[in-house]
């Protein structure tokens, strides 16, 4: 093989011109208006198709499934739990007891979030036998939820305080545990929480003890139990004023309930949750 | 200083016998004291650089910045103290362990190649005949030493530095040292004071051209004059292979399209308000999805299969790439001798007492009369050839003899018909003779006779009969001698034209008994002087000889006409017997007419037929030598099947750049509007000469005969024809063919699955829902589950004969070309990703998250701190439990391809034909292939689904069969396409 003559730049423009359009045989890009068509049109029956059957066979998928309960739970065999107000970044709370700009996010979140609970929503839900799991019938079209009333948090509810605390010093952090369809905890779970150093903080839990009654369980799925309302616990932290501007890291878990997981090496908020508060003043 | 010694010096100096040679155990002692009489070979390559070749080759620069873009995306994250950091620096540890481990397997296939190469050149040595204690044996050149005596005939490559100590007629090409190609005649007499002038010395790895001398070895090795000047002039930069070529055109399409389609998703990403650095991450995604990793191992595998394929069939392939180089060679130039034919003379016919016999040695012919006793003896005596020690009890045509082509027929002839001809030498000594060379074109001996009665000396000669003819003034007929008249010498020119046009090697035989009273006993004959009558003699006889054509060729021959492979013939033979030769094999067809015939059979003048009637051509040399490139090109063109007799090595070189000018007009794609494309004919080339190493590197693939080639042919060569056969290289062209074919398939097949490892993230960064498969799962993909499946394609036998189709275009038949690319990409390829689409969407659906949910909640569902994400059913999941469910995604997304790739893998097999057509069965490794690919999942989702940083999950069974449809449509859908195919040829 010898060596490729190189073509002059004018040659290969001609032929790139005569690639886009041949005025001869009327090919453009190759191929014939005709061609073109051909295959365009091609394509669009064959995506066509794919379309109309992708659409079928995910129809097929859904009409297999319930829309009641999913199909399976294993994935979340244990809840998690989570806080609110959360942060936007991270799960860390800053801010400056004297400032009110700077807690005005959390308490608006929080009244966001109790608004559900308040007492004048719950008159169509029943007062339930505390202790005891509330299990409904089966045939139950529309399952009853019990009634979790925002005073229950005491000055954690927002009613006296409507800052919830935030600008006595004495934040206010909800605890809650994730929904899970079915779930049936054992034995008397409640939220304990704990700060990492001894003696920064002293910590009041409303309802008392931390309690999460098991008459919120079990959960049968937001479309049968549209009113249900998951148990809360509030946390009212007092933090001493030698630890102000530090962080102090609160870690709390659901204790008491053997098939409530709290110790998962992988999923750090399987059953617990830490976060850090840093208030100044 | 050895030339200016005397012989008795020498034999001092290197205390060694010049009639006797060394012992054998001096030479043992001498070879261990100095070593191997070989040039320590120049310094290739580093292999580090070789290596390092490797790393960046192909798509590694590709994974490379794959490989960074992690470790940045790493760094920033880091910085940031983003818990998932460390996930990039492993993904860009893994991409980085991936580059390095194709690059060292791609390293350890070339490095093997190359050491089977060395392994054959040791296999088969330069031999060197060598006097030994007191007897000729042919040694290994690698094994003379100082000391020796050896004996060099024309066309001897010269195993070491040798002061000549006899010498006739010897001339020898010292081009590989001067690069003066001008033969220049070689004597004992030193002639010089400097040793590179001097005449007496003859410089190792030069050529001795003709005539025959006897030397001591003065130097070996390194110690040579021109191991001394050290410089083999190795690695004339080669040119790329096509197949090569290929895979370059190959890779810049792939790449093309993964860094079009990850810089344009990155702007998309970009100006979707998507942070920069997810963006990046998104690219390594794009990147590693595109690339198939492990298709250039693989490609590296399939051909070492079949060059190992073709080793069996004695083509040896220096070169991976050369493999399928010969499958798309569409004119071969073949030598005639020993690749068409036998390269064993044998004796086909006689001449005597005005009557031709066959030589036939199964039938007798008339043995009685005089003349043939008389011929008998002229034929044993009057050559130099032997057989050698110790074969009797090997069957005579299979003794290995000491000796050129025709005198080894003449020996084998005598000793069939006379037996013992060593015997009948040794009662007729021999006194004088001159060997045969190429100005005086006879060889002449002069013997005392075994009757002890007789004290005349006889003189026996033989050579061109007509060059015999001029010498003689009687012919013998009857055992009688009678005068040559015309009459007579008419009869020998009709039986000399008869034999001569059966395209045989003719030779004439005369004697002379010495009259007594002039030649006494004591008589001193000088060769030189040429002391004694030459001319007056008596003509006996005469005998041809032919080359028997391989009983192979004839059959290989038409299998290269079906297949579009024009075959021509390159022989410094006579026309005459090339044409013969040619017609017997087939290369000119029993119908064709060359122009001679043509004016032959019309009576008319050569230069009033027309040339384009003729099919065949028959080219002199000597007429190749005044023809300008054009005139070459118009015979190229014109004539379908051409002979080139008389033809120098040289010229060899000029009918390949010839070849190489012609289009080649096949190819079963389109033809193109543009023929103006030259260059395009890939041209094979056999050769065994040192002299025709140029033309072995210049043509597309330099063949080289594995026993007759000498050591230059063979570097130089792309090949090896172990068994020097003609048919050899067709079976070569066969698996060159399927191949390209495979290759086709195996890359087919790879890049469909490229599309639905794609899709994901497209789909990803557009609708914004949880990753439907990671980076790390595509890379178990592409260089686990597929790589044997794709392998296993290599096996797959030809779909239809793929001999009956024409040579590839180098142009127009790619690789991978559009079609290949599109139905590939845009079809199959789209149908994968739906039915893994399908699985996907079914395991996050039957676990809480239905599709409508999905869409847009990637924000949400990769924040690590948001722990209460509802699913659709109003369930919360923290970001592990997401996670997990992600990858069981991975997983069923993943289980999903491979079961489509079975689909895949089963409609690759054939491109045209019905997969009932070529049956399921057939191809045992492609069930080797899917059973592999299935274990291999199986281990990854049961065995390995534990270990968090592969990302599988335990997968539950049914979700196997999700895309089970959909392999079932890829399938019947290709099953119609292939009808279409089969229906509609040659629609665009």
């Amino acid at each position: 093989m010898s060596k490729e003559e190189k073509k002059p730049f004018s040659q290969t423009m001609a032929e790139w011109r005569q690639f886009v359009y041949n005025p001869r045989s009327g090919e453009f890009l190759g191929r014939t208006a005709k061609s073109w068509g051909l295959i365009l049109l091609f394509y669009l029956v064959f995506y066509g198709f794919l379309a109309a059957l992708f659409t079928f066979t995910m129809w097929v998928l859904l009409q297999t499934l319930s829309g009641d309960i999913p199909k399976y739970r294993d994935r979340i065999s244990s809840p998690g739990l989570m806080i609110s107000p959360k942060p936007v970044t991270a799960l860390e709370f800053y801010f400056n007891k004297s400032d009110s700009k700077s807690y005005a996010e959390y308490v608006s979140t929080l009244k966001q979030f109790l608004k559900s609970y308040d007492d004048s929503k719950q008159s169509k839900n029943i007062a339930c036998t505390a202790g005891k799991l509330f299990e409904q019938n089966e045939d139950r079209a529309v399952k009853q939820a019990c009634q979790f009333n925002r005073t229950m948090l005491g000055s954690c509810s927002g009613v006296e305080d409507d800052t919830f605390g935030y600008a006595k010093g004495t934040p206010c952090v909800l605890v809650k545990m994730n929904r899970i369809i079915g779930l049936k905890p054992e034995g008397e779970p409640h939220i304990q929480c704990s700060p990492k150093e001894e003696g920064k903080v002293q910590i009041t839990y409303f309802p008392d003890g931390g309690t999460i009654d098991l008459m919120y369980f079990p959960y049968y799925g937001k479309n049968l139990h549209a009113d249900y309302l998951q148990p809360l616990v509030a946390v009212q932290l007092a933090i001493n004023s030698s630890s102000t501007k530090e962080d102090v890291t609160i870690e709390c878990k659901i204790m008491g309930s053997p098939n409530l997981r709290n110790e998962d090496d992988r999923d750090k908020f399987l059953g617990r949750i830490s976060f850090k508060v840093q208030m100044s003043e | 200083d050895d030339h200016k010694l005397s012989k008795e010096e020498l034999e001092e100096k290197y205390t060694t016998s010049i009639s006797k040679g060394l012992t054998s155990a001096r030479a043992a002692e001498i070879l261990a004291r100095d070593g191997p009489n070989a040039l320590t070979p120049p310094k290739s390559t580093p292999e580090i650089i070789k290596f390092l070749k490797q790393m960046v080759g192909g798509f590694s620069i590709l994974l490379w910045v794959g490989a960074l873009l992690c470790w940045i995306a790493f760094g920033i994250q880091l910085a940031q103290g983003v818990a998932s950091a460390f996930d990039n620096l492993y993904l860009g540890v893994v991409l980085a362990l991936v580059v390095i481990l194709t690059g060292i397997f791609a390293y350890y296939q070339e490095a093997k190649s190359t050491n089977i190469m060395a392994s054959f050149s040791k296999m088969i040595p330069q031999q060197a005949l060598v006097i030994r204690d007191g007897e000729k044996k042919e040694v290994p050149a690698e094994q003379l030493v100082v000391g020796d005596i050896v004996e060099i005939k024309g066309g001897d490559r010269i195993p070491a530095d040798i002061r000549l100590i006899f010498s006739q007629g010897c001339k020898v090409d010292n081009s590989s040292l001067t690069g003066e190609s001008e033969p220049q005649s070689r004597s004992c007499d030193f002639t010089h004071e400097n040793p590179l002038e001097t005449k007496n010395i003859a410089f190792y790895s030069t050529t001795c051209l003709e005539g025959t001398a006897t030397g001591m070895v003065i130097n070996t090795g390194d110690h040579t004059i021109i191991g001394r000047i050290a410089s083999l002039a190795s690695g004339v930069g080669n040119e790329k292979t096509p197949i090569a070529i290929e895979i370059e055109h190959f890779v810049h399409i792939v790449a093309g399209v993964a860094v079009s389609i990850g810089v344009l998703f990155f702007i998309i990403a970009v100006s979707m308000k998507y942070k920069v650095l997810d963006s990046i991450i998104f690219l390594i995604g794009i990147i590693v999805a595109n690339v198939p990793e492990g298709l250039l191992a693989t490609v590296t595998v399939s051909l070492s299969l079949t060059a190992k394929r073709m080793a069996k069939k004695n083509c040896l392939v220096k070169n991976l790439e050369a493999v399928e180089t010969l499958g798309s060679t569409s004119i071969i130039c073949s030598d005639k001798t020993g690749t068409l034919t036998q390269n064993r003379m044998t004796v086909a016919h006689l001449w005597f007492d005005d009557q031709i016999y066959s030589a036939d040695t199964t039938q007798s012919f008339d043995q009685s009369s005089q003349s043939w006793a008389t011929l008998s003896k002229i034929v044993t005596l009057c050559n130099r050839a032997e057989f050698k020690p110790g074969q009797e009890n090997v069957p005579i045509m299979k003794r290995v003899v000491v000796g050129d082509a025709s005198e080894t027929a003449l020996l084998k002839f005598a000793e069939v018909i006379l037996g013992d001809v060593m015997g009948i030498r040794k009662r007729n000594r021999k006194l004088a003779e001159i060997p045969f060379n190429s100005t005086n074109k006879f060889q002449l001996s002069i013997h005392e006779t075994e009757d002890p009665n007789d004290k005349r000396f006889l003189l026996v000669m033989k050579g061109a009969p007509e060059r015999i003819l001029e010498r003689c003034s009687t012919i013998m007929i009857n055992g009688e001698e009678q005068p040559l008249d015309r009459e007579r010498a008419e009869a020998f020119q009709t039986a000399y034209m008869e034999l001569g046009g059966l395209g045989e090697r003719v030779l004439g035989f005369c004697h002379l008994y010495l009259p007594e009273d002039e030649f006494p006993d004591t008589y001193p004959f000088d060769t030189d002087s040429m002391n004694f009558p030459t001319s007056n003699l008596c003509f006996v006889g005469l005998l041809s000889m032919i080359d028997p054509p391989r009983s192979t060729v004839p059959d290989a021959v038409s299998k290269c006409r079906s297949a579009g492979i024009k075959v021509i013939m390159v022989t410094g033979d006579h026309p005459i017997t090339a044409k013969a030769i040619a017609k017997s094999v087939g290369i000119i067809s029993a119908n064709s007419e060359t122009v001679e015939d043509i004016a032959k059979r019309l009576n008319v003048p050569v230069e009033q037929v027309n040339k384009q009637d003729a099919r065949a051509a028959v080219i002199n040399g000597m007429e190749l030598k005044d023809m300008t490139a054009e005139q070459l090109d118009e015979i190229l063109i014109n004539h379908s099947e051409i002979v080139f007799a008389r033809t120098s090595p040289q010229q060899k070189l000029i009918i390949v750049e010839g070849c190489q000018r012609q289009v080649n007009q096949g190819g079963d794609g389109p033809c193109h509007l543009n023929p103006t494309v030259f260059q395009d004919a890939v041209v094979a080339v056999t050769g065994d000469g040192v002299n025709d190493s140029p033309a072995l590197k210049k043509a597309d693939i330099g063949i080289a005969m594995g026993i007759a080639g000498s050591d230059a042919a063979k570097n130089a060569a792309d090949m090896i024809l172990l068994d020097d056969n003609f048919a050899s290289i067709v079976t070569g062209v066969e698996e060159g063919r399927l191949i390209f074919d495979n290759l086709k398939k195996t890359i087919a097949y790879t890049l469909t699955k490229n599309i639905a490892e794609l899709c994901p993230f497209l789909i990803y960064i557009i609708a914004s829902i949880p990753l439907p498969i990671g980076t790390i799962t595509i890379l178990f993909i592409d260089l686990g589950t597929d790589i044997i499946p794709s392998v296993a394609l290599a096996y797959e036998k030809a779909e239809s004969d793929i001999m009956n189709r024409r040579p590839r275009h180098k142009k127009k038949d790619r690789l991978v070309n559009e079609q290949l690319a599109v139905y590939s990409y845009l079809q199959i390829g789209i149908l994968q990703s739906i039915g893994a689409f399908l699985a996907y969407f079914t395991v996050y659906a039957e676990q809480g998250w239905l599709p409508n949910t999905l869409l847009g909640l990637r924000v949400n569902w990769e924040d690590d701190y948001y722990n209460d994400i509802e699913d659709s059913y109003g369930q919360e999941w923290t970001r592990y439990q997401r996670t997990y469910l992600q990858w069981s995604g991975y997983t069923a997304f993943f289980v999903s391809i491979t079961i489509q790739q079975v689909a895949d893998l089963i409609i690759r097999k054939t491109r045209r034909n019905s997969i009932f057509q070529q049956g399921l069965l057939r191809n045992k490794v492609i069930w080797v292939g899917i059973f592999s690919q299935i274990a291999i999942a199986l281990i990854l989702c049961y065995g390995l689904g534990s270990v968090t940083a592969l990302n599988f999950t335990p997968l539950r069974v049914q979700y196997w069969f999700v895309a089970m449809p959909y392999a079932i449509l890829i399938w019947v859908y290709d099953e119609i396409r292939k009808l279409f195919i089969r229906q509609y040829p040659g629609s665009k």
